[in-house]
């Protein structure tokens, strides 16, 4: 993006938060949602953890890891790329069209919709929940380590991001294929959260390389934490997990130029 | 109400699922993967473990897989229809509502009726394939699976109240997505969609006996897999039926007030 396209950007997401600002309950109770949500998470790990001995292997204080992780990635991507998820709605109405017609790209236009306020609350709860298990964590945090885990979390938000922004690419094409958008929260939120070696193996199979979820957080856990070699994923590959959702975002947004290439709107 | 009528009010919201073959694929794709995945996940908590809270691994499993199913019987999305009390207020369709031959709140309640029984179609396929897989128990005996039955159904009514709650506060607040997405997450966590209640602290499950949400659910379902005994299933029902009548008495008396609120543009 060019300087100018960038101070554009800024004034817009200025002006969204400041309309969010107008309605002053609305904007408190968003940002409740948002923590609310992820408490939701933490409180079922913490009924997960307490009931049952130890998970696939795992020690509770590295296992807080994993959903720390995922909702620090998902914090950062509502944050910064999350409005493909319900785009569905703006296609049905027609609002697409007019993004056609502007001077700025259409992914731009959709993401600048307006401000995610309850992404506030996703990341003050992430962020709460990342201090709680690092500090309960016995690993050495030592400059790599820290490295990968920052790494892991964009990577993470972005392969989030590209499987939202491969949703958004289907409802240009069908409109309510936006559904699809619910699932996948629930899907991300529920079994992203813990070691995926509980489930059997085909089962993680499918969690891993047809619905990538594990490369969001658990199989980078997995490295970090000594647990890389006993995931059923090779080594390589689960190291290499923020490239994963590097990759994966770089498809996912050839996948929405080429859709959108191929969009017809209600007039033909 | 001639009963085409009452019929045809009914059948809209699934005549729209209808005729979307990808929210039906969806929907199917999404039960499947999700019962799959959440029996693979209480089998494998339970590999290491006996029984806890009070169930073993069958039960937890059964219940787990039960909550999936019967979380379909709320799935709708009137949203696609333009038909929610939200999107009317907002675009002040709301009038239409209070000038047809046909009350608001019959209106409502049909529309309801025929998304929830639209939801049992799925929930009872989803059902009968689960039990011919063995994924889930039968009911111990004929009277639990009565009992169950009638339990659910009141359940599901407590469960069209609360609904109805939320998007009755429309008519004073305008907006309700932040209820009505606050209300999702109570429901859910404090239904048992994402545990069974059994596994939380003693002060959590206390708390919830004061709500109405645990009607909704986790009554039925505990009763279902045997963690409620028949002998104490009598005071359950009462408390869910007592719930039922509260709800409806109070949403009763919310309609009246909000036909006195609305106004479309500009009055």
């Amino acid at each position: 993006m060019r300087v100018k396209a960038v101070r554009i950007v800024w004034r817009i997401t200025r002006l969204n938060f400041r309309a969010q600002l107008e309605y002053r309950t609305e904007f408190l109770l968003m940002i409740a949602i948002g923590a609310i949500w992820q408490v939701s998470v933490i409180v079922f790990a913490t009924v997960l953890l307490t009931r049952f001995a130890g998970m696939g292997g795992w020690d509770s204080s590295d296992v807080l890891l994993i959903p720390a992780t995922r909702m620090l990635a998902h914090g950062l991507m509502v944050l910064f790329l999350g409005r493909m998820h319900g785009i569905g709605r703006y296609i049905q109405e027609g609002r697409i069209d007019i993004y056609l017609v502007r001077p700025m790209p259409v992914h731009r236009q959709a993401q600048l919709e307006y401000f995610p306020t309850n992404a506030i609350g996703d990341l003050t709860v992430a962020a709460g929940l990342m201090v709680g298990a690092l500090s309960r964590s016995h690993l050495d945090w030592t400059a790599g380590r820290t490295a990968y885990l920052i790494a892991a979390l964009l990577g993470g938000m972005l392969l989030e991001a590209a499987l939202f922004t491969a949703v958004a690419s289907a409802s240009l094409r069908f409109p309510s294929a936006d559904y699809w958008s619910r699932w996948l929260e629930d899907l991300l939120g529920t079994f992203g959260s813990y070691p995926l070696n509980v489930l059997p193996r085909a089962v993680g199979g499918f969690l891993t390389y047809a619905l990538p979820l594990a490369f969001v957080a658990y199989l980078p856990a997995a490295v970090l934490t000594g647990h890389g070699h006993d995931t059923g994923v090779p080594y390589w590959l689960a190291a290499g997990s923020p490239l994963v959702g590097v990759l994966a975002y770089l498809g996912a947004r050839l996948l929405w130029r080429w859709s959108l290439g191929h969009y017809t709107g209600v007039n033909g | 109400m001639a009963a085409p009528h009452a019929w045809r009010a009914a059948r809209v919201t699934p005549l729209g699922e209808l005729l979307a073959p990808p929210r039906i694929t969806a929907a199917l794709l999404r039960l499947s993967v999700q019962v799959v995945l959440v029996a693979s996940l209480w089998r494998g908590l339970y590999s290491h473990t006996g029984a806890t809270a009070g169930l073993t691994r069958d039960q937890a499993v059964t219940y787990a897989v039960l909550a999936v199913l019967a979380s379909r019987l709320r799935e709708l999305d009137q949203h696609a229809g333009r038909d929610t009390v939200l999107q009317h207020m907002h675009f002040g369709t709301i009038i239409y509502w209070y000038l047809r031959p046909l009350p608001p709140q019959r209106y409502y309640a049909l529309r309801a009726f025929g998304e929830q029984m639209y939801g049992l179609a799925w929930a009872l396929t989803g059902y009968a394939v689960c039990l011919a897989a063995g994924v889930v128990e039968p009911p111990k005996s004929p009277a639990v699976a009565g009992v169950f039955a009638l339990s659910m159904l009141l359940g599901q009514l407590v469960l069209y109240y609360v609904m109805l709650l939320i998007d009755q506060l429309c008519f004073w607040t305008l907006r309700n997505g932040a209820a009505m997405l606050i209300l999702i997450f109570a429901q859910n966590l404090l239904s048992g969609v994402y545990a069974p209640l059994w596994f939380f602290p003693d002060w959590f499950i206390t708390m919830s006996r004061f709500l109405p949400f645990q009607a909704t659910l986790s009554v039925p379902l505990s009763i279902y897999v045997g963690r409620v005994p028949l002998s104490d299933a009598g005071a359950q029902l009462a408390l869910q039926a007592l719930w039922v009548v509260a709800l409806s008495l109070f949403t009763r008396f919310l309609w009246r007030r909000a036909a006195r609120r609305v106004v479309a543009q500009g009055g």
